[in-house]
């Protein structure tokens, strides 16, 4: 057992008390020990956790970014592609409505000749209907007045002489 | 008036003789120091206790720049490869620091008795020559010793054994000298007070002239150079001095 004595003494004002030397050389690392544990350890720890932290966040942002990046491409390679399919659709369709409409106006055209030709040939016969029914009815009217001016049977043969010349005459008129 | 500035009371005592080292005494330094580490320790326990990574206090602000403002003093003036050296030179100065300015509550500093520097200063020249040592060889630090030519070489022993000598009497004695200022200080003006009020006639002035009144206030006005601004550039100095040292003495 150590007996403490009390004292009333003083020690000298500048001297070296060899017991109180080695208790601060050995209270100075005591410090060091306490402030490491206490204040250096625990706040590196917290600074290192938010590096950590910023790091993985940063890490994160970039992979998002990337992710972002190539969801755009593909957006944009689906979006020219489907312009593209757009475009040959559309020109598809210009093409088929080309050929049908010059296929329309072909076939309207040649309806349009036949017709056209149709109603000459229609024409014609029809004229030619009208120009016979007058020739007759004018060979008639020719002969009754022909018969009322020489008030004479004339023959067959002067007869159809006469409506020819008729006809001509007033052809020529 | 007899002014009698002491050392240090010596508290208890161990009354066995130790040979050489003497008989143990437990002092007020002691005590003293006792104190101090009691006070940093849990300071630091406050200012680090409920540690956020995010959203963070301002205790926890003033902790981790306190960590980081170490850092940068320990790195700066001795390279990243000192980062070791951190809580040791911070140690130092936080100890340093409070002992100085532990005055101001009466109690007395641990720094204004000797042994304490004596301690710290013992502690740095170890490392400085350990460093010595380890950069050029046991044999290039003797050899150190005898540059730049032989005749010097008793200087440089000299020069050597100056470095905590210095280190450690600077310190003490900036603290001393304000122990000794502010106690001459103290009775000069009690005795200038007492002479003062002396000169009031009859018994109010009798009475009076044995209160110190100038005692009030005009030694605080020192006191903010002896114990502030010396206290803290006296322990910023030997952390500075102590990490110039060794980062020399790691350079050869």
């Amino acid at each position: 057992m150590f007996i403490l004595l009390e004292t009333t003494q003083n020690q000298e004002l500048v001297t070296l008390i060899p017991w109180t030397f080695i208790a601060q050389i050995l209270n100075l690392f005591l410090q060091m020990f306490l402030i490491k544990k206490f204040l250096f350890k625990p706040i590196r720890e917290v600074l290192e956790k938010r590096k950590a932290k910023a790091d993985a966040e940063i890490g994160e942002a970039t992979k998002a970014k990337e992710e972002a990046l190539a969801m755009k491409e593909e957006y944009e390679q689906n979006m020219s592609e489907a312009r593209d399919k757009a475009n040959e659709i559309l020109a598809n369709a210009q093409k088929t409505a080309t050929v049908k409409s010059e296929e329309i106006l072909k076939e309207a055209s040649e309806n349009a000749v036949s017709i056209k030709a149709k109603a000459e040939r229609d024409i014609e016969q029809e004229k030619r209907k009208a120009v016979n029914e007058i020739k007759d009815e004018i060979a008639g009217m020719a002969m009754e007045i022909a018969g009322k001016v020489i008030e004479r049977e004339i023959s067959e043969k002067d007869h159809a002489k006469l409506i020819d010349e008729f006809i001509e005459n007033v052809g020529v008129q | 008036m007899n002014i009698d500035i002491k050392g240090p009371k010596i508290l208890y005592e161990i009354p066995f003789d130790i040979p050489v080292l003497g008989r143990i005494q437990i002092s007020e330094t002691l005590v003293v120091s006792w104190i101090v580490i009691l006070l940093i320790t849990l300071l630091c326990i406050w200012l680090t206790h409920d540690l956020k990574v995010e959203n963070i206090t301002k205790r926890q602000a003033f902790a981790e720049m306190l960590v980081e403002t170490a850092d940068k003093f320990v790195i700066g003036n001795m390279g990243p490869k000192f980062k070791y050296m951190v809580p040791f030179v911070a140690a130092l100065f936080s100890t340093s620091l409070v002992s100085n300015l532990i005055s101001l509550t009466g109690l007395r500093s641990p720094t204004a008795d000797l042994s304490t520097e004596a301690a710290w200063a013992i502690v740095v020249f170890t490392m400085i020559t350990a460093q010595k040592i380890k950069s050029s060889g046991f044999g290039g630090y003797l050899k150190g010793f005898t540059q730049p030519i032989p005749v010097l070489t008793p200087f440089n022993v000299l020069s050597e054994l100056a470095t905590p000598i210095s280190l450690a009497c600077r310190h003490f004695g900036n603290i001393l000298s304000g122990i000794v200022i502010n106690g001459l200080l103290y009775a000069a003006l009690a005795v200038a007070s007492s002479k003062l009020l002396g000169l009031i006639p009859g018994a109010v002035g009798a009475v009076l002239s044995h209160v110190p009144i100038l005692d009030v206030g005009i030694p605080a006005v020192l006191s903010v150079y002896f114990d502030w601004f010396t206290g803290v550039m006296q322990a910023y100095i030997f952390c500075m001095l102590t990490t110039m040292y060794i980062a020399n003495a790691a350079e050869g």
